[in-house]
């Protein structure tokens, strides 16, 4: 597994509303760009909603790592 | 003697001293509530209130009517809280010290923030002036684009926006000036509410009734004087009247005494709803940082918890009542309609059916006679 240097990790595993698509972009907002974000996510819907608000909002999706019980989103704040 | 001090009375702070006053019999303990402000507010009428002029007192009643003869109201607020000496600064100039401390100081708006809600044309429907003022702007539109949307997460009452344009819809329709009117409705995700089920009923009735979603929209400013709002994702949309919720953050005094994250959220066992690193402070209610809504519901559900584990600590047993994060949550689709959702930590939310039934709808207007009569005073 590629080991990363994350600056924000943001830990939503158990959140369903507002959901941790919310605790990501809260989180970009507060990164530099260039910094690199780590979300947990147990919620199944993160799987579509991250991978589009990312294309839209030009960051970049780094990986999407599936772990047991959640996955994990790398993402880099790209502007 | 012990001090139980529970800092805010809103509704959170009002059921919890009442709930602990009627549970105990102990006569060495005393309830004191501060706050200063002399009335409650039904704050879900707010939304209903946009639309129509009814009294105030409809929706408020006197705090010391509602509370439990056992808990003094001090009329003031806190300006610091020294945990090390269990010692609040009081606004009075006095201080106040405490054995178990209660927070429950709710929100702060951060109107400020957005630095344009001065103008005729933004308002909100948080607070009653803000409310007052939508009533006029309303009053006065004839026609334009009315633009709704939130401004950060998190805010009271996620369905509030939603229900907002649902409402919006039938004001116009009844002036008969929808057909020169157009409604947006401007939301974070990618469907206009975040459970999917729930999101797509919204959507088929928006599609329905010709409100306009804007997916994927993080509000970033307000172009006051190009009547323009703009997102992190770089889009523009002009607006006549623009109807924001404004930011949410903590109380300043929970930023002064250190004890909230980083927006001024308190630090809350989603269980015991003990502050944690504070073994005799609890939180409840929309001041804290739970992973559940921000609403009245959440504050009734997790209420009895709290309480009891308060009366435990008193008796010297382990505060072992836990939260499980149960709460419901009402979404008004028209006056005389709504959904219910009902979810907890353990699962997300499911939507109960009956939304077609015409009493159904009308339990979120009329819950305010029950809150005025049973759960404020904390009988249920």
């Amino acid at each position: 597994m590629t080991e990363y240097n994350v600056a924000i990790e943001v830990d939503a595993r158990g959140s369903f509303c507002p959901g941790p698509m919310m605790e990501l972009i809260k989180a970009i907002r507060q990164a530099e760009v260039g910094e690199l974000l780590s979300l947990l996510s147990s919620d199944e819907g993160t799987r579509n909603d991250v991978p589009a608000w990312l294309k839209k909002a030009k960051h970049e999706l780094v990986e999407i790592i599936n772990l047991e019980d959640h996955d994990k989103y790398i993402v880099k704040k790209s502007h | 003697m012990r001090s139980i001090v529970i800092l805010g009375g809103g509704f959170s702070g009002i059921n919890v001293a009442n709930k602990i006053a009627k549970k105990s019999k102990r006569k060495d303990i005393r309830i004191i509530l501060v706050e200063p402000m002399e009335h409650n507010v039904y704050e879900p009428h707010y939304l209903f209130w946009s639309f129509n002029k009814d009294p105030l007192k409809k929706f408020t009643i006197p705090i010391d009517k509602v509370l439990n003869k056992r808990v003094l109201h001090l009329r003031t607020a806190a300006s610091y809280i020294d945990t090390k000496n269990k010692l609040l600064d009081l606004t009075n100039g006095e201080t106040l010290s405490y054995d178990y401390l209660v927070i429950s100081t709710g929100v702060h708006l951060e109107e400020e923030q957005v630095g344009a809600y001065e103008k005729d044309n933004v308002h909100h429907f948080y607070s009653t002036k803000a409310t007052q003022e939508l009533q006029e702007a309303l009053k006065n539109f004839n026609g334009g684009t009315i633009v709704i949307s939130p401004s950060t997460v998190p805010y009271k009452c996620p369905p509030a926006p939603v229900e907002f344009a649902f409402l919006v819809d039938r004001y116009l329709r009844k002036r008969k000036i929808r057909d020169k009117s157009t409604i947006k409705f401007l939301y974070p995700l990618l469907r206009p509410y975040p459970v999917p089920s729930v999101a797509e009923k919204v959507q088929k009735l928006y599609d329905k009734r010709g409100i306009e979603f804007v997916e994927f929209f993080n509000y970033e400013e307000v172009d006051k004087e190009n009547n323009k709002i703009i997102s992190m994702e770089g889009e523009e949309i002009e607006y006549d009247l623009l109807v924001l919720i404004p930011p949410h953050e903590g109380q300043a005094v929970i930023k002064e005494s250190g004890l909230g994250d980083r927006e001024g959220f308190v630090p809350t066992d989603r269980f015991t709803l003990k502050v944690n690193g504070h073994e005799n402070i609890y939180s409840i209610g929309d001041c804290t940082n739970l992973p559940v809504s921000k609403s009245g519901a959440v504050s009734h559900f997790s209420a009895p918890t709290l309480a009891k584990n308060i009366l435990l600590e008193l008796e010297g047993k382990e505060p072992s009542k836990k939260y499980n994060g149960f709460t419901i949550c009402f979404v008004v689709t028209s006056p005389r309609r709504s959904m219910l959702l009902y979810f907890s930590y353990n699962f997300p939310p499911k939507k109960f059916g009956l939304h077609n039934l015409f009493i159904y709808g009308l339990f979120k207007k009329a819950f305010k006679i029950a809150y005025f009569k049973a759960l404020l005073r904390g009988y249920l």
